[in-house]
């Protein structure tokens, strides 16, 4: 971990780095568009959970929500880390000792580690059963764990002031 | 009783009190309003990209419309009760607040809109081709709930 | 069944939400009354020792010697650079080694932090670090603040 930490500094004592970090505005709109995306990125993917635990949108099947919502799941992605690398800079040296950034990555990639493995085999068979009353086990037990992972993301991101 | 009196009220209530001396109560409060705007934000954009006719253009509007509001509903009540919280901790800075009061102003706005020009929106969008008036509802929409996003984000920063 | 599962789900998430905030340390936000005492008023006088001017919170370190020659490092708290700045507070308005005058109240939980609630820097200008509505002492809704010229701080 020497590499990282070592990583985690020059980013810090960079220019650029130091420059957001007293930056007047520019910290504070990026960390406004991170916060924001959430909705894009969170908010999309927990719909699409949702409809797979059967309470919402039931007139329209998985795939077909699916097509239209991580489009904006994959765009609201695409800002957060965006966002998300950018504040990383500005604070690198502190994020590297923060307990609750380390605990967000953890989840992030948990997270799309349970998109990956429903999208490689119980999603590959979303005809089987998406038209069914109640979705296969596997695929509601993807949903609630997503959920859970992606509100334990927010949470962690939000507790990272506290540390 | 003026309206700063209500906001004082609102900090001396037992609510106020508890969330001021709480160690972590606007911590927690605070994530329960993040995860709720999750959930708001998301159902706004997928009612007002079927509106806009992005998204789902098979099904009628109205129906993702009414079948949405549970969620957008249910979000928004918890983004109320917990912002009620968060004010009741800081209520002079926010009644003093640029920001806090843009926000209330679009919030107003957004809500008054989504249940009046909104509703009927949906109900004249065609399946297969949306025309102009729905296209605009979405548009105004989603700026109206971004500015509360925007305005609350701002509360903290001025 | 659906009744049941979004209950379910809803309890779930009340729990993940009481164990993070048994997680969640002292340092919280934010409020004057939520993190700063208002009776135990402080009135600083020392070298500026370190300087953080970065988001999202502002902070600056001062050496207090006490009447027996012992040094305290204090940490004086700020909002952001953007805040100050807009309060006519630039970076470089305070520097490493000034000696500066700070008014404000004791963290609550008892460490050596300070809101400043105003800094007299060494030229004699006076900075105020409360803002509108906060609550404080010398709060007046204004970003001028209010405070009473020689003060009743000790």
């Amino acid at each position: 971990m020497q590499f990282l930490q070592h990583f985690c500094e020059m980013l810090y004592q960079s220019s650029f780095g130091t420059m957001l970090r007293e930056s007047n505005n520019a910290f504070s709109v990026i960390e406004s568009v991170h916060v924001l995306s959430i909705t894009l990125l969170v908010g999309t993917i927990a719909i699409l959970d949702l409809r797979m635990l059967g309470l919402i949108l039931r007139s329209v099947s998985v795939s077909r929500l699916a097509r239209s919502v991580l489009p904006l799941s994959w765009s609201g992605f695409a800002v957060s880390v965006a966002s998300g690398f950018l504040l990383f800079w500005a604070e690198a040296a502190k994020m590297y000792v923060n307990p609750s950034f380390r605990t967000k990555l953890v989840l992030l990639a948990l997270a799309g580690f349970n998109a990956l493995v429903f999208h490689t085999t119980i999603y590959r068979r979303a005809r089987e059963w998406e038209t069914l009353p109640v979705c296969p086990w596997r695929a509601r037990v993807t949903a609630i764990a997503s959920l859970a992972l992606w509100s334990g993301v927010i949470i962690a991101g939000r507790a990272i002031a506290y540390f | 009783m003026s309206l700063h009196g209500w906001f004082m009220a609102l900090a001396h209530s037992p609510l106020g009190h508890a969330m001021q001396t709480s160690r972590w109560g606007f911590a927690m409060v605070e994530m329960v309003h993040l995860l709720g705007l999750a959930l708001l934000g998301g159902s706004v954009l997928i009612v007002d990209l079927r509106l806009l006719g992005v998204i789902l253009k098979g099904e009628p509007a109205i129906a993702i419309g009414r079948d949405m509001s549970r969620l957008l509903l249910g979000s928004l009540t918890v983004m109320v009760l917990s912002g009620i919280a968060l004010l009741s901790e800081e209520a002079g800075k926010c009644y003093y607040s640029p920001a806090f009061r843009c926000k209330m102003a679009l919030l107003a706005a957004a809500v008054v809109f989504y249940f009046t020009l909104h509703r009927r929106a949906l109900l004249r969008a065609q399946s297969e081709k949306p025309t102009l008036w729905p296209r605009i509802a979405a548009v105004i929409s989603l700026l109206l709930w971004l500015g509360v996003g925007v305005a609350g984000r701002a509360i903290g920063l001025l | 069944m659906k009744a049941r599962l979004a209950l379910a789900l809803a309890l779930a998430l009340a729990l993940a939400l009481a164990v993070s905030g048994t997680a969640v340390p002292a340092h919280a936000h934010h409020s004057f009354a939520a993190e700063f005492d208002i009776n135990k008023p402080v009135r600083l006088m020392g070298k500026v020792t370190r300087i953080e001017w970065t988001n999202p919170h502002t902070y600056f370190y001062i050496d207090v010697v006490d009447a027996n020659g012992t040094v305290t490092n204090w940490a004086i708290e700020g909002p952001s650079p953007g805040a100050l700045s807009r309060r006519a507070w630039q970076k470089d308005d305070l520097k490493v080694g000034d000696n500066v005058v700070v008014e404000g109240y004791r963290a609550k939980n008892g460490s050596n932090t300070a809101n400043g609630r105003r800094v007299t820097l060494p030229d004699g200008r006076r900075l105020y670090g409360g803002s509108p509505g906060d609550g404080g002492p010398g709060d007046d809704g204004t970003d001028q603040g209010n405070l009473p010229a020689t003060g009743t701080i000790k």
